[in-house]
């Protein structure tokens, strides 16, 4: 009875040290990663797994091999590192790590995080804590990006670390490729951040996570697929920007100071104004993330 | 608690909340209203979730226009709807919560256990959520509001889609935890017994208007000195006869209310009836419950 009523004076006292917005966000954010790399997520794992295992066995498929740069047709084989390299290492291991298997990540990993806080509605709880909506989005954000940068930054990172090693383990060599560290870092973040946002956007509008997933991939793949057959009738360059893949893929040939090329039917050279790209970029991602805001403004009036 | 100043909030061409003006001090307090009455969008506003159109709402003594989000760290708020994920556990979910609002995970854990100790959960709250009964996932919504000891809670009709039973059980539990943790409750309802059981002040509201507030025990005693009348005949001949004897009927409900003075109000009634040609149907000192109060406002 004493142990009762002390338990209950403890109860009545209790005044909660709550921590800061940033940290509640962030909070969020990492155990959202950390549940979506635990094993109940075995598809996300796997998934995981498998593009390390094909990115790292692709490079070491080509670093055995010549893979020279005049392979790729249009490309003058006198360029130096810079121009040819990163091609080579970082956007041809991309088939591997960022195209093929990217997409399907972020439709696993990111379309359940919000459809399922609509569909059972706690997403009222969470915007009835001491977060905005805006925090809400980030907190929900982090757990993709970094798990899609698991798999665009980091089986790159190991790729750089190795191609240090066979330059032997230079100090120079890292002061002369401090862009290609960098480069490598913003294209891992670039798209990783631009998937996210976009498969956050088909869970916000399609609340069921299956659903939202396959919409997610076919709108990335379908729409890529079906602008490279209209690009081949019309020939007009600017089509692919309507793909999300082509659009991301010609800002990561910008990362790294290339020329964009596409390989639908052969290898292409793409010619666009630099303005129409970004231009088209920006209105994607930014009506990517009011459609989501609004979505759940909406939620937050009714119901 | 909280104050409101002119608050006029519209959905498009609907008026959710027209000027709305109120004082609602500490304690438990029951906004009363039928369905539509602007109860909600009070307590979304009063959240922070949802902006005005125009006036000002304090809580706390803190201004909602200068601080939305931090002022949720002083409320609890269990919505209406069923809003738990099924795939947690009773446990998981309340850590969840508490990590959300921004405690430690050690607060957090010994806090859900704590809640969940006076909520008589055992070894159910290590089961997964889908499997709780309804009762079980209110009590676990009402847990998730209280998890960080905020200064008040605002409960979103609590007994919603509940049985009679479960509905009671949720009443006494609502009762108990805010008693133990010294909460201060906003009850919205459309359930009269729910603020009867709870609530110690109570304030009605209709079309997006405050039509009463009142302490529910005044209001109560004063509601008790009345008779109810029903008659046939002539309303207004039988009104104009009690006046003659100094006695001011009012309509309500499903006759009339005439003020008890003494026993003998009963034989000047009869005598008016009388006089008047009316048939008396009904006439007893009314067992007045929030029912005839609460008809009476909204009518």
């Amino acid at each position: 009875m004493k142990e009762k009523a002390q338990v209950s004076e403890r109860f009545r006292e209790f005044k909660a040290d709550l921590t800061s917005r940033p940290s509640i966000v962030l909070g969020m954010g990492l155990r959202g990663f950390l549940r979506m790399l635990s094993l109940k997520n075995q598809w996300t794992v796997a998934l995981v797994a498998l593009i390390w295992l094909w990115t790292l066995g692709f490079y070491v498929l080509l670093s055995t091999g010549d893979y020279p740069c005049e392979n790729l047709g249009f490309w003058d084989s006198s360029e130096d590192f810079k121009r040819c390299q990163p091609l080579v290492y970082y956007n041809d291991l991309g088939l591997g790590g960022v195209r093929l298997f990217l997409v399907t990540l972020a439709a696993i990993s990111s379309s359940g995080l919000i459809a399922n806080d609509m569909t059972d509605k706690s997403l009222h709880l969470y915007l009835s804590r001491p977060i905005s909506r805006l925090d809400y989005l980030i907190a929900r954000f982090i757990p993709v990006f970094l798990l899609l940068m698991c798999v665009t930054a980091l089986p790159n990172l190991i790729v750089y670390v190795n191609q240090w090693g066979e330059a032997g383990l230079e100090f120079d060599w890292i002061k002369n490729h401090k862009w290609l560290l960098l480069d490598i870092l913003i294209l891992g973040s670039f798209y990783s951040a631009s998937y996210s946002i976009i498969g956050l956007t088909f869970s916000t509008a399609i609340n069921r996570e299956s659903w939202a997933a396959g919409a997610f991939f076919l709108f990335v793949y379908g729409s890529a697929i079906i602008i490279e057959i209209f690009h081949l009738m019309i020939n007009d360059d600017r089509v692919l920007l309507l793909s999300i893949i082509h659009l991301l893929d010609i800002i990561g040939f910008y990362i790294f100071d290339t020329q964009p090329f596409f390989t639908a039917f052969g290898i292409e050279g793409i010619d666009i104004a630099d303005i129409e790209v970004f231009g088209v970029f920006i209105l994607i991602i930014g009506s990517c993330v009011i459609f989501v805001n609004w979505m759940i403004s909406q939620m937050e009036a009714n119901k | 608690m909280i104050e409101a100043r002119n608050v006029i909030k519209k959905y498009g061409a609907v008026t959710a909340l027209d000027d709305f003006t109120v004082d609602i001090p500490e304690g438990k307090i029951g906004i009363l209203g039928p369905n539509g009455a602007g109860k909600s969008t009070f307590v979304k506003i009063a959240l922070g979730l949802i902006r005005a159109n125009s006036g000002n709402v304090t809580v706390l003594g803190e201004d909602l226009d200068r601080n939305t989000i931090d002022i949720r760290r002083k409320i609890g708020y269990m919505p209406e709807h069923d809003c738990i994920p099924n795939s947690m556990t009773g446990v998981e979910f309340l850590i969840e919560m508490g990590l959300v609002t921004g405690m430690s995970l050690q607060s957090a854990t010994q806090r859900t256990h704590e809640i969940l100790g006076h909520l008589q959960m055992g070894e159910e709250k290590y089961r997964k959520i889908e499997e709780y009964s309804g009762g079980m996932r209110q009590k676990i919504k009402l847990a998730q509001g209280l998890i960080h000891g905020p200064e008040v809670i605002f409960l979103d009709e609590p007994t919603s889609g509940l049985d009679p039973k479960a509905r009671q059980e949720m009443l006494e539990t609502i009762n108990g935890l805010t008693e133990v943790s010294g909460t201060n409750v906003l009850l919205s309802t459309h359930i009269l017994q729910d603020v009867e059981t709870v609530c110690d002040y109570v304030i009605i509201v209709n079309n997006g208007k405050l039509q009463m507030q009142e302490n529910v025990k005044k209001l109560m005693q004063r509601q008790t000195d009345v008779i109810q009348v029903r008659i046939g005949g002539s309303t207004e001949d039988f009104v104009k006869q009690l006046k003659k004897s100094g006695i001011t009927a009012t309509s309500g409900g499903r006759g009339l209310h005439i003020p008890y003075v003494n026993d003998k109000t009963f034989e000047q009634i009869v005598d008016s009836a009388v006089k008047s040609n009316c048939q008396l149907y009904e006439m007893e000192r009314a067992t007045i419950t929030m029912d005839n109060v609460y008809l009476e406002v909204v009518d």
